[in-house]
């Protein structure tokens, strides 16, 4: 079951990556976002990193090991909304 | 040195609307499927990049031809949001970015086919139809066999369009050109009293491969006539 967050968050992947034929339903929140899981590139990582800073003001470094950690998969993704939004 | 010959061996074209039941190589679909490339790399494209995809997968199945892309205008549509964006202080779509420029169709073709040969996007001020033959008879004199030309464009989008810029219409044209098998392309002068006539657009290649119209370049005073 996701929370409302993981849903607002996927609703945000599929839109600002223009994820064709895909749902919300079909990203496990546990499943990795890059590479394998949903199969994500490295644009996405820079276009999903712009969407955050957009939607939530939340500013990561490109390349950065905590942007690879945050961006593991949507929970922890949502993990790191919760914990910084400004709001 | 007399000049290799220059040959029509296939086709394919994409104008929306315009589908004929007695010509399967002209799609008329509205939204090309673009299938040959998987949904993931898909996204990316716009409609023509959509298109050429599946066109340049009918001509070269084997993902072994050099390729040469030409578009007047490219992806007006990206380039001017970006545009914008930058104008309110807002940062740039990388996304955005990476598909706005002109071999955006042709790179995203490659990492889905496997295409490693030459591939070539140009911009030619109204003289692009002219700029393919000319780079494809440079590779056919480099002892190519065969080189497949694309030729799209999209309407300029309104906000852009200055008074006197001639509208543009949306279509994608692809030919497969070789030196011997084929029908055969000659270009002549274009005679001095000649009608005036527009820059060639992929429609106007499309109208003249149905044979329903002569094929001319002013820019290069130049026309060009398909054996039948």
């Amino acid at each position: 079951m996701s929370t409302p967050l993981e849903h607002e968050l996927k609703q945000l992947i599929i839109e600002t990556l223009e994820l064709e034929d895909t749902t919300p339903e079909d990203i496990d929140p546990d499943a990795p976002l890059f590479g394998e899981g949903l199969g994500l590139d490295s644009i996405d990582a820079l276009e999903l990193g712009l969407a955050l800073q957009k939607t939530y003001g939340i500013q990561l470094e490109a390349e950065s090991e905590e942007a690879r950690r945050h961006f593991a998969s949507l929970r922890s993704l949502a993990a790191l909304v919760e914990a910084r939004r400004n709001d | 040195m007399t000049p290799l010959p220059l040959t029509l061996q296939d086709w394919r074209a994409w104008w929306p609307g315009r589908a004929r039941a007695d010509e399967p190589r002209l799609s008329g679909e509205e939204r090309p499927a673009g299938k040959a490339v998987p949904a993931m790399l898909r996204r990316r494209l716009n409609l023509p990049g959509r298109a050429v995809s599946d066109m340049l997968e009918a001509l070269d199945p084997e993902a072994s031809q050099v390729l040469v892309h030409a578009s007047r205008h490219g992806d007006g549509e990206r380039t001017l949001q970006m545009l914008e964006a930058l104008t309110v202080g807002q940062p740039v779509s990388p996304a955005r970015f990476g598909l706005s420029v002109h071999n955006a169709i042709l790179g995203v073709h490659s990492i889905a086919s496997g295409n490693r040969r030459s591939q070539q996007a140009l911009a030619a001020s109204g003289t692009e139809l002219a700029a393919l033959f000319g780079e494809a008879r440079g590779y056919l004199a480099d002892g190519e066999s065969s080189v497949v030309v694309v030729f799209s464009d999209a309407p300029v989008p309104g906000r852009f369009r200055g008074a006197d810029t001639p509208e543009v219409e949306l279509a994608a044209v692809a030919m497969r050109l070789g030196t011997a098998t084929g029908r055969t392309i000659t270009a002549a002068p274009l005679p001095a009293d000649a009608a005036p006539s527009r820059a060639p657009q992929p429609t106007d290649v499309i109208r003249w491969l149905l044979g329903e119209a002569p094929l001319r370049c002013p820019g290069r005073r130049l026309s060009w006539r398909l054996a039948p």
